[in-house]
């Protein structure tokens, strides 16, 4: 951008208007862009002590604005500044925003809207979370829009740099503040940590001063001082070398993705190889490779970059190395970077290893894949990251207090180490503690970050659960005030009302249903219950069958904050003993879950089957049941059983079962998979709730019943709600996978078995799983699902204008098209799903934020990235329940090999639902192994002496125990070679 | 998202103005009396468009003519530094030729065309400037140079757009940036009344705010009406003093 000319005119509505003139490049084209500006005269200061703004303060259609800085803000004791307002830099909203939300400082602020427009450019992660501060009434923060107030805009000298030009804004407006406000004897305080910015206020004479002077003025400085980003403002480049490439310049990458040589997209990396990233890419067939950390260049997984490919000799296959922060061991003194340790001679070797490999094994060039390097980032993925102190990273003998810079270990191994300063590393050892990064300069081996809080010991429970949902940005903050009040005032007391022709035209439209025989069959000890059901044989020989669905729609209304809360958290997240829940807990364990006993209001689906189970008609409607009886699957599975039953209700259930059965035969005859992953359940002494034994969870007939007809239910939704809004349906879709994915497994199995699987059909491939059978081994087939499934594409949620109907389709279950109906209390989707349906059946108009294409897609995509963290979540805590268990009892257990690597392997172990890698140095001395890429195999000398032979699907023996991971303070599997 | 805030919770927009402002607005009527019947020039914000009107004359074609009534012709073309882009817009560009379609059809309405037997009309647009509001802009000066053509119509035609922010906030004459981000419409307000003679929707706007976005597009045009009132009558007040000087 470059220099702005503005000429003003005064409008007849009072508004004065100008032109900001810039030059834009985009996609290496320079463009002159000509926005009108206009500058107004009535936007108040916001200071309650203020007088002569107090004309306006107006409700405008329905936005009041009203005046948020305290009338007597508080005061600085220990220097000659009074009573204060403070107005925050932009580095300093960017860099201290955990400061700024903690409740022990800043008060009383005023944000330039310049300020507020950079932030959002910056970041929009906290920018948001800027808005929201604004919101909330005991930080009282006030947005000014001093580029809108004709007292505070000035024009853009010729020449001047857009970032002078902010800053002049900026420090306008704190000049203006000082001048309005001098009657009030309330001073500005203009805190940036700009050096030259500083230095220019101050000969304005502005009361301006750094962020760290001001916060050592605050009388709990101490504890306030660590919280402090690092901002080196010695900040010098020239007399460092560089350890890193530079990134391009903006235009030249914009140029570059616009003319095809260079490629943006999410990087991901590895979490066996924190040196090898991939990043899919539209126009290329195979995801690129993007392998060392000089070509990764200091992008985190996750991070939106910006790549370029390399030569093709450079090309290479994927690592079969185990690469992480331990077999690099670079440097451990945080304050000394010596500039050869980013390379460090191991790394370099273990790359001169890969490049030969792909240069030998030329006859295999479909292995190959292209690899590039980073050279720029658009987008940071940086959040905060939950992870401990490196202590080797701190020097015992130091007795002071005085603040050095330490390693942050991220729990993520994929992320690299941090580096922070504080003045309590020693008392910060053996803690969890949650960290955000600031910013990664091209001269430093580690980014650069700050402390934000601690959570507690390492491997104390609740800190380890509360570890986990920040790692997994699960929201577990207790409800708001403005989401709880939203709940029907009459809490636990709601009742469905007595009398249904009580005026209400909603309530008339719904069908009373309580004459029904309905139950629910749930796992035991449920109290979220979803789901309910009947069935009864109609005069014809048919039957009618009917779900009935938690009405949540009735209560949770579009657009309203528990609405909000609710799409913003998408999904409930179930942990080992914890469950975050989506919806607060009056609607999801009462007013909503259809109990026994009790009238609830239903959404139900309402089917004719014929003998065989195919529907003959459909029909929804909202509803009134009553639940007969709430059974666990166990318990219903007895009743049915139980011949001396004969009454209705059993009755009811024996049709349902039968019915069912019937569904999932067509299912599976339609090529429906029926995949695994061993599901573990982890028993918790209830009373201690220390967790007790771990089991694979066991499926009843009873389970499967209960699923067909969820499953009935949701096909038939999605087919009415994309019929009447085929452009934003709330659906789920699962892709076939592509065959590269099936590639390795189908290679293994045929080298080591003589196998296959096909990938023609869902039908192809469930019945080729169905042929993988080791006639010596029962567990082999489930072996090879599980193995199956993690080549299979996630299913996800879209919006149906999104895809074309064949694209619809939902791959595992075989059928053309899907959504989630069944559980509105603990997913965001069927709260969706419920309103599409209400609309549909004219029950009431659909909202806006459902209709919209946009905002749809805003929803989808955010449900997507909750579920799959939700999923992430749960299986953590698995596995951090698993290790609690193992510490105290270590076993000798089967486990199966399921990947061979040149320098280790992994191996599962059924019983307990875990893998882990075992590393060869562990195994041997020498080191000397033969790695057969071929035949998946690994031969080696163990430090007894004896030959081992270790292959893809062997079944061997370990030894499980649970240890602490030095690194990461992870409690992990540890399996050892028996 | 959109790289601003389209409406701040303080109120603004990302220009500065209000919900319920429209933008500056400035109008000349006879701006060309040497090339053409009549002519007008206005500028809604940054939009900036030139109108030539020529007629009521004899049609160059039969086909063109009819006893019963005039003919309306309206052509519009983009000049290519309109934009930022500044590609080259074919004239049968789909966009353009929809406008042309929208002005005719409700310009057939507002002349009284069975004044005009076996004649024709020629409306030729020329966008010189785009930044939101396009089809407002192109009634605005439609209505100002068949005036000034002395052609008999029922009354002004005045237009400008609204749209819908977060379905809650109606907001009046969208600038481009605005028009990306909201579904909108394009009403055209017969004089003083509450009838429309044009209103089109872009993008999709709730029925629930229908009503919201309706109402202030209205008044907006009222507003535009009395701006573009002023300057006729000043004209006219020119026009009689001059004749009064010969
Ligand atoms: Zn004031």
């Amino acid at each position: 951008m470059e220099g702005a000319v503005a000429k003003r005119k005064v409008l007849s509505s009072g508004l004065t208007v100008s032109q900001k003139v810039f030059v834009r490049s985009r996609n290496g084209n320079a463009s002159k862009i000509v926005r009108e500006h206009y500058l107004r005269d009535d936007i108040p200061c916001f200071s309650q002590a203020c007088t002569q703004c107090s004309e306006l303060y107006q409700s405008d259609n329905g936005t009041v604005i009203s005046a948020v800085l305290s009338e007597s803000p508080s005061s600085l004791q220990s220097s000659n500044i009074g009573r204060h307002y403070v107005l925050l830099d932009t580095n300093v909203v960017l860099g201290a925003i955990d400061l700024l939300e903690s409740d022990s400082v800043f008060f009383d602020v005023v944000i330039p809207q310049t300020v507020l427009n950079e932030v959002r450019n910056k970041s929009l992660p906290i920018y948001t979370r800027l808005r929201a501060l604004c919101k909330s009434d005991d930080k009282r923060i006030a947005v000014f829009h001093n580029e809108f107030s004709s007292s505070t805009f000035v024009s853009r000298r010729s020449a001047e740099t857009i970032n002078d030009y902010n800053d002049r804004l900026i420090r306008t407006t704190a000049s203006f503040y000082s001048d309005h406000l001098k009657s009030t004897g309330i001073k500005m305080i203009y805190i940036t940590n700009d050096k030259n910015n500083l230095e220019l206020a101050l000969a304005e004479s502005l009361d301006a001063m750094s962020l760290e002077a001001y916060i050592g003025l605050l009388p709990n400085s101490q504890e306030l001082l660590d919280l402090l980003p690092t901002l080196r403002t010695d900040f010098s480049r020239s007399g460092t070398k560089l350890k890193f490439p530079d990134y391009y310049s903006t235009s030249r990458l914009l140029g570059g993705i616009k003319n095809g040589t260079l490629y943006q997209g999410i990087i991901n990396i590895s979490s066996y190889n924190s040196l090898e990233g991939s990043i899919s890419v539209s126009s290329l067939p195979k995801p690129l490779l993007i392998l060392g950390s000089e070509n990764l260049n200091r992008s985190f997984s996750g991070d939106t970059v910006v790549i370029e490919m390399l030569p093709r000799d450079k090309w290479k296959k994927p690592s079969n190395d185990i690469v992480d922060e331990e077999t690099l061991g670079s440097s451990e003194n945080a304050d000394n970077d010596d500039p050869e340790s980013v390379i460090s001679d191991r790394e370099r070797r273990l790359l001169t290893q890969e490049a030969v490999k792909a240069q030998t094994s030329g006859n295999d060039d479909d292995r190959v894949f292209p690899t590039g390097k980073v050279v720029g980032i658009s987008k940071r993925s940086w959040r905060s990251y939950v992870g401990q102190i490196s202590a080797r990273s701190v020097d015992k003998t130091q007795s002071s207090n005085a603040t050095r810079s330490v390693f942050v270990i991220l729990m993520d191994r994929s992320l690299p180490k941090v580096r922070i300063r504080t003045g309590r590393a020693k008392d910060l050892v053996g803690k969890r503690i949650v960290v955000s990064v600031d910013s990664w300069p091209a001269n430093m081996s580690h980014p650069e970050g700050h402390y934000v809080r601690t959570l507690g010991d390492v491997e104390d429970k609740d800190a380890e659960q509360e570890a986990l949902l920040l790692e997994h940005d699960v929201e577990y903050r207790p409800f708001s005030k403005n989401v709880l009040e939203c709940l029907p005032k009459e809490g636990h007391d709601w009742k469905v009302p007595e009398d249904l022709n009580n005026g209400d035209p909603q309530l008339a439209k719904r069908k009373d249903l309580r004459h029904k025989l309905i139950c629910s069959i749930d796992p035991p000890g449920c109290v979220d219950i979803d789901d309910a059901l009947h069935a009864e044989k109609l005069p014809n020989g048919n039957f009618e069958v009917g779900v009935h669905i938690a009405d949540v729609s009735h209560f949770v209304k579009a657009n309203t904050a528990i609405d909000q809360e609710g799409a913003s958290r998408g999904t409930s997240v179930y942990l080992v003993d914890k469950r975050i829940d989506m919806l607060p807990m009056l609607l999801g364990t009462d007013l909503c879950s259809l109990k026994p006993y009790v009238d609830r209001f239903a959404f139900s689906v309402l089917w004719e089957l014929d003998q065989d189970a195919n529907i003959v008609n459909v029909s929804f409607t909202k509803s009134i049941i009553k639940s007969r009886e709430a059974f666990a699957y166990e318990q219903a599975q007895n009743r049915i059983d139980d011949e001396s039953q004969k009454d209705d209700l059993t009755k009811g259930m024996r049709y349902l079962l039968a019915l069912s059965k019937k569904l999932k035969q067509k299912r599976m005859d339609a090529g429906a998979l029926n995949l695994s992953s061993p599901e573990v359940k982890v028993h918790m002494d209830s009373e201690t709730s220390d967790p007790g034994e771990v089991e694979i969870k066991k499926l009843l007939d009873t389970n499967s019943l209960v699923e067909e007809f969820m499953l009935l239910a949701n096909i038939s939704v999605a087919r009415k709600i994309f019929d009447a809004f085929p452009q934003v349906a709330m659906l789920r879709r699962h892709a076939s996978p592509p065959q590269a994915n099936f590639e390795q497994l189908n290679e293994m199995l045929r080298v080591r078995k003589n196998m296959a699987v096909s990938l023609e059909s869902s039908k192809a491939l469930a019945d080729s799983l169905d042929r993988c059978v080791d006639p010596n081994d029962a567990y082999f087939n489930t072996l090879i699902r599980i193995m199956a499934t993690r080549c299979m594409m996630s299913a996800e949620y879209f919006a149906s204008g999104n895809y074309s109907y064949n694209d619809f389709r939902h791959y595992g279950l075989a059928v053309d098209i899907y959504t989630h109906f069944t559980s509105p209390i603990r997913r965001y989707c069927d709260v969706v799903a419920h309103r599409q349906l209400a609309a549909a059946i004219n029950y009431e108009p659909l909202s806006i934020i459902h209709r919209d294409k946009t905002k749809m897609d805003l929803v989808v995509k955010n449900i997507n990235k909750r579920h799959r963290n939700a999923q992430f979540a749960g299986r953590a805590s698995i596995e951090y329940y698993v290790g609690q268990v193992m510490k105290n009892a270590e076993s000798l257990e089967e486990g199966y090999v399921i990947k061979v690597f040149s320098n280790g392997f992994v191996v599962l172990v059924p019983k307990f639902g875990v893998e882990s890698l075992i590393k060869l140095n562990t195994l041997t001395q020498s080191g000397a192994a033969k790695f057969d890429e071929e035949n998946f195999k690994l031969t080696f000398t163990t430090e007894a002496g004896e030959e081992r032979e270790i292959a893809v699907f062997d079944r061997i023996k370990v030894q499980v125990k649970s240890v602490l991971d030095e690194m990461t303070s992870k409690r992990k599997t540890q399996l050892v070679l028996v | 998202m959109s790289r601003f805030e389209i409406y701040s919770p303080e109120g603004l927009r990302v220009d500065g103005r209000r919900w319920n402002e429209i933008r500056r607005f400035e109008c000349r009527i006879n701006s060309h009396p040497t090339s053409s019947d009549g002519s007008s020039y206005v500028e809604q914000g940054n939009t900036k468009v030139l109108c030539l009107v020529q007629g009521p004359m004899e049609p160059a074609l039969r086909s063109q003519s009819s006893t019963a009534q005039g003919s309306l012709i309206v052509n519009v073309s983009v000049t290519p530094f309109a934009t930022v882009e500044r590609n080259k817009r074919p004239r049968n560009d789909r966009r353009i030729q929809e406008l042309s379609a929208t002005l005719t059809r409700t310009f057939n309405k507002a002349i009284v065309l069975k004044n005009y037997p076996r004649s024709l009309i020629q409306v030729n647009l020329q966008v010189l400037a785009l930044d939101g509001g396009l089809l407002a802009a192109c009634t605005n000066a439609t209505t100002l140079a068949l005036m000034d053509a002395g052609i008999s119509m029922y009354d002004y035609i005045s237009s400008v757009t609204a749209g819908i922010f977060d379905g809650q906030t109606p907001l009046l004459d969208l600038n481009t940036i605005e028009e990306n981000e909201l579904g909108f419409l394009t009403v055209g307000v017969i004089g003083e009344s509450e009838k429309l003679a044009l209103l089109l929707m872009e993008d999709r706007v709730g029925m629930d705010s229908l009503e919201k976005v309706l109402a202030i597009a209205i008044a907006g045009s009222h507003r535009i009406r009395e701006l573009m009132d002023i300057q006729v009558r000043n004209y006219g007040k020119h026009k009689v003093a001059k004749l009064a000087n010969q």
